[in-house]
């Protein structure tokens, strides 16, 4: 594993072992690569099965391609597709923005600054990391049902940025103890005041773990469905997940439909995950910090 | 930290008031009140009946609780071994350059964990599947047939072969938050040591480790939380079957609400679950401060 | 250390306070106090009310497809909007577990819907709570119950009242449905009334790589609904069905439902069925039915409509064929019986009746959704039977699969009683999740008992 010496002069055995290791190495992240995105493709093909053709054999290719499963879908008003992507969008975006603010400030604070109540606040938040929320529905129905705040269209919004603030919170946390403490006491001594030191010198160097949070959040709002089972009623405000439910009958089951309509539901967050990987990736692994 | 950046007690509070009384409402509030349900015989509905702790001592002698309890700490050992340790790994072998392809690794590795669970439990029911399964097909192709088995059926592999999808799906999300933490690492750093001649491993475990310690804890923290109160993937892929074999504390919980309507004692083990989590993770945190504390100590 | 805990003392003061509020809300007002406008309209004739009626189902659209009783249900339901284009049916339809779930969670925060489908082991617990408004009355003023199967409405009664409207088509919970070919091949004109013949054709079908029989129980109410509901009565006769049910004494520990364990048991060890029963689900068992991987397979009349949906237009439409559960040696207390019933009934949540008008357009619905107009969608497009009797069906236009399947529900067979349509579901989720253990050999038949009988002495 010495690949480092001088460039010019590796020894032979040296050598060998770095191809060795070039293999291994290449291989797992390969294979591991592969198996990641190999179930995207094997839904895509699938879908364009028959529901037949496909229970006879789960992994051919299809003999005959056909989108009928898709044009099932997206002309029949029952499933209400796109009004559930409108939804849906509209929500995650709104989560995570809040999300990412909220956890950026009350991450820092709890990471940075002493005050009365600071480990108990700490605690709070990582209680919210362990509630069972299957087992909950009950009392969360209750509890917004009493507030009257079921069934509109910022309903989820509220559960949403409330689960997804612990996660967001811990990460900032983390991050923000790495960085030196030197940068805002220069900063204070130049006269910056607590807030345009928050959101000008540290949200700037906090930019991949918030870039982080951000694409962990829109996954699971996106995916997010027992909240919006119990606390939605509306069929009009129903996100993705609820809208998914209507492909699935008490007695009938159709794996090809049900496996274009996963992939209908997923496009648009597939879609702006490829198209802006690059971006997101660097955006995660960007602004180091010089200590 | 300098008295003099320290803002005032007022800017704090209005700092955090909305997002802790947000988050009070929607976390807590429901928490509490299953905290007092927890003491009704409650089948549902406007009638309870107060019973003191009553549940909570059914709750200690529940065999089939302890025993979903001890499916997620296997489960949380599986995980943490798994989805951690082998994102670690990972994240070193990218920061290798020996490893080529390396956007193509991070895309495609995250991806399986923007993928909702539902998918992911029918994606590997499938390959779990006797007749018509990927795992059998493979064993049959490689001739050997005679230990093609009803994977999901089997008592004594089942906690195994669920944790497998677990596992597989979110490698790709520790690794992209401990990918994260590296970047903040000076370069220079790494470089420095491998002109040193410190070998990958060593340059793992002594330079880079330590400086991503708090974010490594984070990931510890996050994979104990998910995996106390994991769901979905075990209600798709075996609904906690064969009969409680693989049966996890909130599918249990779940299972007595809403399948037995026993809205009480499915309270009480809601409580019982967050409770139990929080001595885990308490318990892990200091198991982890004390092992760094002596391995502080050696060095 | 003073102040932490001070610290600790306001927080859970905070806490408390809001927490009670909520409670003491939920108290004081009845839930619908926020009901909006337009109910002010009082009438006495039926249907003068305009305004929203919630119903909530789960025959979504995917689920009418091929499933009469979804079909008529929605087909229906849209009759009835267009008669009453003052009201504004507002629907939740939710796929079959997500209603569950839903269902649940409403009825546990005391919000059900206005209308619901109510299931029969709900009925007593939620009766009691209050949560479901007393129809006996309402039944005797429909203008349809001299058309009522009156038997049809024993899961929804309770302490001499009736609380819901029996809903859907009535349909077997447990058929044999084989190809009549293949038997043939293996000696068997039809397919056998006994076990041990049913053994004996194992070994010709194994030779031909084919199951005998498909099973499906990953989801563990199958076993119970499609398998022991009907082997339990040739065991234990319908008077210990009902002792169980009325409280009167009877015990799952009783020696003839043990046998009746007993027997399923070892007939899933024989190797009759295909090795993956446990883990996978009845939609997946009747796949191997349906690509000839199976000579048999054992569901329910939703399979059958499946069944039917997808293989129309082959060679096996034409040689499927329908029997009863075969006799269990030993098994002396009836014969040919398989569980039949409606599962679901329509029913109103006691909240209606604070607004009279509101009350009966949900008792119109009720009346409709469940009355002659539905028998007869169902009765005339799919030789199905509803709540109401439809005199002379006329079999003839239907081709030979439909005509063989109503025989087999409504005319060749004995009925018995459905057991998850009555006493509780706590009942049931540890008797379903025992036997997926039992068949599987990890606990024995005196033990499913004994824990069954336990769950059924607390919770009912």
């Amino acid at each position: 594993m010495v690949n480092n010496k001088k460039k010019s002069g590796l020894s032979p055995a040296s050598k060998i072992k770095n191809s060795l290791l070039y293999i291994v190495m290449n291989t797992i992240l390969m294979v591991f690569s592969l198996s990641c995105i190999f179930p995207l493709v094997w839904m895509f093909y699938s879908s364009l099965k028959e529901k037949r053709e496909f229970n006879a054999d789960i992994m051919g290719l299809p003999k005959s391609p056909s989108f009928s499963n898709y044009k099932a879908i997206i002309t029949n008003k029952d499933y209400r597709i796109f009004e559930s992507v409108i939804n849906s969008l509209r929500t995650t975006l709104i989560s995570v923005i809040l999300i990412v603010i909220f956890g950026f400030i009350v991450g820092y604070i709890l990471s940075r600054l002493k005050f009365w109540g600071n480990r108990l606040l700490n605690l709070i938040f990582l209680m919210g990391l362990l509630i069972p929320i299957h087992s909950l529905l009950v009392p969360i129905y209750t509890v917004f049902l009493n507030t009257n705040l079921n069934n509109k269209w910022f309903t989820l919004i509220i559960p949403y940025v409330a689960f997804g603030l612990p996660i967001a919170i811990f990460l900032v946390q983390g991050f923000v103890k790495g960085i030196p403490i030197e940068l805002e006491e220069a900063a204070a001594i130049d006269g910056s005041s607590f807030s345009r030191t928050l959101f000008g010198i540290i949200m700037p160097i906090c930019k991949p773990i918030l870039s982080t949070v951000a694409i962990v959040q829109v996954f699971s709002c996106w995916n997010e469905f027992s909240f919006a089972l119990v606390l939605m009623k509306d069929r009009r405000l129903w996100t993705v997940p609820l809208a998914m439910t209507q492909f699935t009958g008490q007695f009938s089951s159709d794996y090809t439909k049900i496996m274009a309509a996963m992939l209908l539901t997923m496009l648009p967050i597939v879609v702006f995950y490829f198209a802006f990987s690059k971006q997101i990736i660097k955006g995660m692994v960007a602004g180091a910090v010089k200590g | 930290m300098l008295q003099s950046i320290r803002p005032k007690n007022r800017v704090i509070f209005a700092y955090l008031v909305i997002p802790v009384v947000l988050y009070v409402f929607s976390v807590f509030v429901p928490l509490m009140t299953a905290g007092y349900f927890s003491f009704f015989e409650w089948k549902g509905g406007p009638n309870k009946t107060f019973i003191g702790l009553e549940n909570y001592v059914a709750l200690m002698k529940d065999t089939i609780f302890w025993r979903s309890f001890s499916h997620n700490i296997y489960l949380v050992i599986a995980c943490i071994i798994g989805q951690v340790g082998i994102a670690f790994v990972f994240v070193m072998m990218l920061s290798s350059n020996l490893v080529k392809l390396k956007g193509i690794h991070r895309t495609f590795g995250f991806f399986p964990s923007t993928v909702a669970a539902v998918s992911i439990g029918f994606i590997w029911t499938m390959v779990y599947d006797y007749k018509r399964g990927i795992l059998n097909w493979v064993l049959k192709l490689i001739g050997k047939e005679d230990i093609i088995k009803v994977w999901l059926n089997e008592s004594a592999l089942v906690m195994l072969l669920v944790s497998i999808p677990l596992i597989w799906q979110f490698i790709g999300y520790y690794m992209v938050i401990l990918l994260s933490a590296t970047s903040s690492i000076d370069k220079e750093i790494i470089e420095s040591s491998q002109i040193d001649g410190a070998n990958g491993f060593q340059r793992a475990v002594h330079i880079v480790l330590p400086l991503i310690k708090n974010t490594l804890l984070v990931c510890i923290t996050l994979c104990i939380a998910g995996n106390m109160k994991v769901f979905d993937h075990i209600y798709v892929m075996t609904s906690g079957g064969p009969g409680y074999d693989s049966m996890v504390m909130a599918l249990y919980g779940y299972t007595v609400s809403f399948g037995q309507q026993n809205m009480g004692y499915g309270s009480a083990i809601s409580l019982g679950i967050f409770v139990i989590s929080l001595t885990v993770i308490g318990g892990g945190q200091l198991l982890v401060t004390l092992l760094s504390k002596e391995r502080g100590e050696k060095a | 250390m003073k102040r932490k805990l001070l610290g600790v003392l306001l927080v859970l003061a905070m806490m408390t306070t809001l927490f009670v509020g909520c409670a003491k809300k939920s108290d004081g007002k009845p839930a619908a106090t926020d009901k909006k406008e337009g109910t002010e309209d009082k009438g006495g004739d039926s249907l003068e009310y305009s305004g929203d009626l919630e119903i909530m189902h789960f025959s979504t659209s995917e689920e009418s497809q091929g499933n009469g009783g979804s079909d008529g249900f929605r087909t229906v339901i849209a009759n009835w909007e267009k008669a009453n284009p003052n009201i504004n049916l507002v629907q939740t339809v939710l796929a079959n577990d997500d209603y569950k779930t839903q269902i649940a969670t409403l009825a546990g925060a005391g919000d059900l819907p206005e209308v619901f489908l109510l299931q029969g082991m709900h009925t007593k617990a939620w009766a009691e709570q209050g949560l479901i408004l007393d129809m006996t009355d309402i039944i005797n003023d429909s203008p349809y119950n001299s058309q009522y199967d009156d038997a049809l409405f024993y899961p929804f009664s309770a302490e001499g009242k009736i609380y819901g409207l029996p809903a859907l088509t009535g349909g077997t919970c447990a058929v044999v449905v084989y190809d009549s070919a293949v038997w043939k091949e293996a000696g068997f004109d039809a397919f056998p009334e006994t076990w041990d013949d049913v053994l004996k054709a194992k070994e010709f079908f194994d030779g031909k790589g084919m199951d005998t029989v498909a099973f499906g129980n990953s989801g563990k109410w199958q076993i119970n609904s499609c398998f022991l509901s009907a082997v339990g009565d040739r065991f234990t006769g319908p008077e210990w069905t009902y002792s169980l049910i009325e409280k009167g004494g009877a015990k799952f520990t009783d020696q003839p439902f043990v046998d009746a364990l007993k027997f399923t048991q070892e007939i899933f060890n024989s190797g009759l069925f295909n090795p993956d029963f446990n883990a996978i689900n009845n939609e997946e068992a009747r796949e191997y039915y349906i690509s000839g991987d199976a000579s048999a397979f054992i569901g329910g009349n939703w399979d059958v409509s499946y069944i039917q949906a997808t293989l129309e237009g082959t060679d096996l439409y034409d040689t499927t064929k329908f029997a009863v559960i075969p006799q269990p040696e030993g098994a002396t207390a009836s014969y040919k019986t398989h569980d039949i019933g409606l599962g679901y009934a329509v029913a109103i949540s006691s909240k209606v009746a604070d607004d009279p008008a509101k009350l009966a357009a949900a008792i119109d619905l009720a009346y409709e959704i469940t009355g002659p107009q539905f028998a007869e969608y169902v009765a005339s497009n799919y030789a199905l039977g509803g709540l109401t009797k439809v005199e002379n069906i006329d079999l003839s236009k239907f081709d030979q699969f439909t005509q063989d399947f109503y025989n087999f529900s409504y005319v060749d067979n004995n009925p018995c009683e459905i057991y998850d349509s009555y006493i509780s579901g706590a009942v049931w989720d540890v008797l379903n999740t025992d036997l997926q253990t039992m068949l599987n050999n990890g606990i024995s038949p005196e033990d499913v008992a004994a824990n069954a009988q336990k769950a059924y002495d607390e919770n009912y």
